[in-house]
């Protein structure tokens, strides 16, 4: 019977499989994870999760629900911002319209992309003050990189058609851009602008860590003095909030994307 | 001559004033609310030189007390994505509509799932911290929840995509349920699911660099305790050194990615 199994062989899977393995107990080496914590961990998390129940919503409705306008606030904002930005940078970094500008304007957006907003936002609190508008010139910078890089993609998959259509009947190239190329990739740009949205309000909630405004301060407030019950009406009305802009922002792109 | 041109669309006017008034209503609220201000931005680009001139040049003498934290930081984004790589296995076959056990399950898995994605990284953070005191250990539970609403959403997708002739003839040789997910599924979402375990890890690094801010371990420790004194060339030199070492690996696991697909 066993003469008819398939021979194993020791495969890639295998060899990845020792080495992540490896890793993985170093790791656990490394940070001094002992395995007596395993038992404690669910321990502590439960006594602590314990806690949060109720929640104090009559704190949440006064105190936490302006915060998470104010994220809602920044990262509109910073959207908006890296929209703008985004768009002539995006039509630069088109390599079948602008070729020799391309690679530049590439590098600069894969660079900016490695960084997370809340260091750029390390920056911007001391030049324009604590608050949000600091907030909101990190997330709108940090968004740039992925904005212009989505566009340039969607330029160039465009059909050209249109384009010499344009520039054979005497039109200049900015006629061509504006009658040719943004109508053709306008819906698609704006689908990836509401779902960089989308992401931009998970970032900006976390900006207050470092002082730069939203939702993020207050959480790390309630947590630091142990007012659970506060911290809890934080995570329920931020639950809430983002899974309703999630499903309304996502309906909107598929009608974008779809009409 | 006119005669001759086609007649233009007609526009939906409705829709466009309706989406274009929301848009600038929304613009306006969101602006004035946040304090959004282009002249103070310029009168203070004044004072943002100066933290610039502070800022720089860096202070590389520096550079070796951030080694030991910056192996913190890979260790905590190594853990977090083999331990949210495996819970979201589970996760994500219960999620995909065409392998789930049964309504119920999946109904509740997913909304877990939906709602495990609502919090930032972050938040999770702050919260372990809470829970188990300052240190890696918070860290790696918040980066292996954070894998988990990365991993299971995405891969559940990909398996409601597979060609089910498999599954079901491992049902059909009496195979349990179990063996047909072992055997007749997973082996053909395998190659997504390692590289949505590689694109986690990416997210993993960059987000195990900022934990520090919130006490979750790794260099970000460094970099909260500089900030506060406003040390800004140690600042610099902290997060020139994340940028380069996130690139350094975001190259070498994309490098994998691609040699997979």
């Amino acid at each position: 019977m066993s003469a008819l199994k398939p021979q194993r062989e020791i495969g890639w899977a295998t060899w990845a499989s020792v080495i992540i393995a490896a890793l993985f107990v170093w790791s656990l080496m490394a940070i001094q994870f002992a395995p007596a914590d395993m038992i404690q961990v669910p321990g502590q998390v439960a006594r602590v999760l314990s806690f949060f129940y109720p929640a104090d919503m009559a704190y949440g409705w006064d105190k936490v629900l302006p915060a998470i306008v104010e994220s809602i606030q920044i990262a509109w904002v910073g959207t908006l911002v890296a929209a703008v930005l985004s768009l002539p940078l995006a039509l630069f970094g088109a390599s079948t319209l602008f070729p020799k500008l391309a690679h530049g304007v590439k590098f600069i957006s894969a660079t900016t992309r490695a960084f997370p907003e809340i260091l750029l936002a390390i920056y911007f609190v001391p030049i324009v003050g604590l608050g949000p508008f600091a907030g909101a010139l990190a997330i709108g910078i940090s968004s740039v990189g992925m904005l212009t890089k989505l566009g340039a993609e969607v330029i160039e998959s465009i059909d050209f058609g249109p384009i010499e259509a344009v520039e054979a009947s005497g039109g200049s190239r900015i006629a061509a851009l504006r009658y040719a190329v943004l109508p053709q990739v306008l819906p698609e740009i704006v689908a990836h602008w509401l779902f960089r949205f989308e992401l931009n309000i998970r970032a900006s909630a976390v900006l207050g860590v470092v002082g730069a405004g939203g939702v993020g301060g207050v959480l790390l407030n309630t947590l630091r003095y142990r007012h659970f019950d506060k911290a809890a009406a934080v995570l329920v009305l931020t639950i809430i909030v983002v899974l309703a802009i999630d499903m309304i922002s996502g309906e909107i792109r598929r009608k974008i994307i779809n009409s | 001559m006119s005669a001759v041109l086609p007649k233009k669309p007609a526009k939906n006017w409705p829709l466009i004033l309706g989406a274009g008034g929301f848009l600038l209503l929304m613009t306006i609220w969101s602006g004035t609310g946040i304090g959004f201000s282009l002249s103070e931005l310029v009168c203070n680009i004044a004072s943002g030189s100066r933290l610039l001139q502070e800022s720089w040049p860096p202070d590389f003498g520096f550079l070796p007390r951030l080694v030991g934290p910056f192996m913190e930081t890979v260790n905590i984004a190594i853990i977090g994505t083999v331990v949210g790589g495996m819970l979201s296995i589970p996760i994500a076959v219960l999620a995909a509509r065409n392998l789930t056990t049964g309504k119920i399950v999946w109904f509740a898995d997913r909304n877990f799932m939906n709602i495990l994605r609502t919090l930032p990284d972050l938040f999770w953070a702050m919260l372990f911290a809470t829970a188990v005191g300052f240190g890696p250990v918070a860290g790696a539970l918040a980066l292996s929840v954070f894998t988990v609403a990365v991993i299971s959403k995405l891969w559940s997708e990909s398996l409601e995509s597979i060609d089910m002739g498999l599954p079901e003839a491992v049902r059909a040789v009496g195979g349990s349920w179990l063996e047909m997910i072992r055997y007749g599924a997973i082996p053909q979402a395998l190659q997504t699911y390692v590289s949505y375990a590689l694109y986690a890890f990416e997210l993993n690094v960059r987000a195990s660099m900022v934990l520090g801010l919130v006490g979750a371990g790794g260099i970000g420790m460094i970099l909260e305790s500089q900030r506060a004194n406003f040390e800004y060339e140690r600042v610099t030199m902290i997060i020139l050194f994340v940028l380069v070492a996130v690139l350094i690996i975001e190259q070498f696991s994309s490098y994998i990615r691609n040699k997979l697909a």
